[in-house]
């Protein structure tokens, strides 16, 4: 938008140059014609003024060469060569010739004014021609000569005809000079219309110059409140996703303290059960359903010199049995329930021969139930058995028996 | 709220007992980005010797330290600061009579560790009436 403003302004100067341009050719032009009808006018009025100079010299001349040869006057005298110059024999040295040298001169650009002028010549010369010879007669004392001269001139007619002719002459010029006169005021109105017209044309263009100017900075003004508007709206979307990024960082942040704080209340709580099952001096087997040991504490290892590992997922009744001669084995159950052998299969174990007396726990697990301080026995890695007193309570977890703990304390050592 | 020497409100101090360090961190580190300044110290011990210089307006103890009984310090500590909010966080599960029976006589609050940091964040607002 920018660049299509700054060409059409360049444009609309590029016009303003040209009619300013052509104002001042066209000016320049009419004013030079001007100056030339000026000269033209001042050459028509000299001709026309030479031509009655012409006329004014002969009426002059004549009426002074008749009062000199009439009265002798010298004063008269002088005026016809004043007026003829005819003391040197030659037309141009008085008024007359002056008038028709300036005349002839003026019309030499003007073939039909110019032979005018050159009729005139000859009708002048010849008036002159005639005061030379009667003042030729007179001075010779030739009276008869000067009667002669005097009867014979056609003075009168002569002045007449020089007389038409310069009026003529007048006419003429007077009338070139009205026609020059009004092709002059043409080209003064042509000058004026043009310079107005410029002036006008210009100034409407710097009006739509102008236009174009206040137009584009009034698009300008729009666009950069649009832009504003666009940045204040760009800012508030950045701000709010800020806070969004700073919230959503600040819950993270929260979750993962949390988590951690979980992860390291578990392994607190882990480490903490497992230090209170490990710091207990009795033996404690911690049973599956099918009665395989899952856990056991230090005890264990130091009483039978099994580790853990050989000892985990392995049979129950493999390191531990309830003493065969314990009479009614089921009447140390707490809560009797149905016959041994109809519930619980024999569970056979790597002692093989006690295998059966296991079946007692196995029971009380099925059902739920505790056993308490029955005599057992725990064998060791050597195969010595050690007397004990076994406890078995089931495992719980949410009213369902997923196992069993079996504690036993050790009462004396058999060899 | 009292204000700070240029003029920013002065946090409240809060100080951690635990023989954990890890636990101490996490505490120290919440606690911290919710606006508490805190000192963790690892035994009773420290725990006197920070009072005595930078007294707390809160404690949170564990009841198993290096050196002493948690209960046992707090109950020291409440003849130097009897006015100071004592919470005790412990790892061991009490019963719940025991708590409202004993343990709520001597400490102001008993979390155990398996609460949640909200829960803790929430009780120590709630002490400091903040």
């Amino acid at each position: 938008m920018k660049d299509q403003t700054i060409s059409r302004i360049l444009i609309f100067f590029l016009f303003i140059s040209a009619v300013l341009v052509y104002v001042a050719y066209e000016s320049v032009r009419n004013i030079d014609r001007s100056m030339a009808s000026s000269d033209w006018v001042n050459h028509t009025h000299e001709v026309i003024l030479e031509v009655n100079g012409v006329l004014s010299s002969v009426r002059a001349g004549d009426s002074a060469v008749h009062t000199y040869v009439i009265t002798g006057d010298p004063a008269s005298k002088a005026v016809c060569h004043e007026a003829f110059g005819v003391l040197g024999g030659r037309l141009d040295s008085g008024e007359l010739g002056e008038h028709l040298q300036v005349a002839e001169a003026d019309t030499r650009n003007e073939p039909a004014q110019h032979d005018e002028i050159l009729r005139l010549i000859g009708l002048a010369g010849k008036r002159a021609d005639f005061a030379r010879a009667l003042l030729a007669a007179h001075q010779s004392g030739d009276t008869g000569s000067v009667r002669s001269l005097l009867a014979a001139d056609e003075g009168a007619e002569a002045n007449r005809e020089i007389q038409n002719l310069v009026r003529k002459v007048t006419s003429e010029e007077m009338a070139l000079l009205a026609d020059r006169d009004q092709a002059s005021y043409l080209q003064a109105d042509n000058t004026r219309k043009t310079v107005w017209s410029g002036v006008v044309i210009d100034f409407l263009l710097l009006g739509g110059v102008a236009w174009l100017i206040r137009d584009d900075i009034a698009t300008r003004r729009r666009a950069a409140a649009a832009l504003r508007e666009s940045n204040e709206q760009l800012e508030a979307r950045v701000l709010a996703r800020t806070a969004d990024l700073a919230s959503a960082n600040e819950k993270l942040l929260a979750e993962n303290l949390e988590r951690r704080w979980g992860n390291q209340a578990l392994e607190h709580q882990l480490r903490y059960n497992h230090l209170i099952v490990n710091s207990i001096s009795d033996l404690v087997f911690v049973l599956t359903k099918a009665m395989n040991i899952s856990r056991i504490n230090p005890a264990v290892v130091h009483q039978t010199g099994f580790e853990a590992e050989e000892l985990i997922n392995r049979p129950f009744s493999s390191v531990v049995q309830l003493l065969d001669d314990n009479p009614g084995a089921d009447a140390l159950l707490l809560n009797p329930g149905p016959p041994l052998a109809a519930v619980v299969p024999m569970i056979g174990g790597i002692m093989g021969s006690e295998g059966p007396l296991i079946d007692p726990l196995t029971h009380a697990l099925s059902e739920g139930r505790d056993l308490r301080d029955l005599p057992a026995i725990v064998e060791d890695r050597r195969g010595r058995k050690t007397a004990a007193s076994l406890t078995l309570f089931p495992l719980r977890d949410r009213d369902k028996v997923v196992g069993g703990v079996a504690i036993l304390q050790v009462a004396q050592e058999k060899a | 709220m009292t204000a700070g020497s240029d003029g920013t409100p002065m946090k409240k101090h809060i100080l951690i007992v635990d023989d954990e360090a890890n636990i101490r961190d996490l505490l120290e580190e919440f606690l911290t980005h919710n606006g508490f300044r805190v000192t963790t110290v690892p035994s009773a011990y420290e725990a006197q010797q920070t009072v005595k210089r930078d007294a707390p307006n809160l404690i949170i103890s564990d009841l198993q330290l290096e050196d002493s009984d948690g209960l046992d310090m707090i109950e020291q500590l409440k003849s130097t600061l009897p006015k100071t909010p004592m919470v005790l966080l412990t790892g061991v599960l009490f019963d719940p009579k025991v708590v409202r029976e004993t343990l709520s006589k001597k400490v102001s609050c008993y979390l155990e560790k398996t609460s949640s940091l909200a829960r803790i964040l929430h009780e120590v607002q709630r002490l400091l009436a903040v």
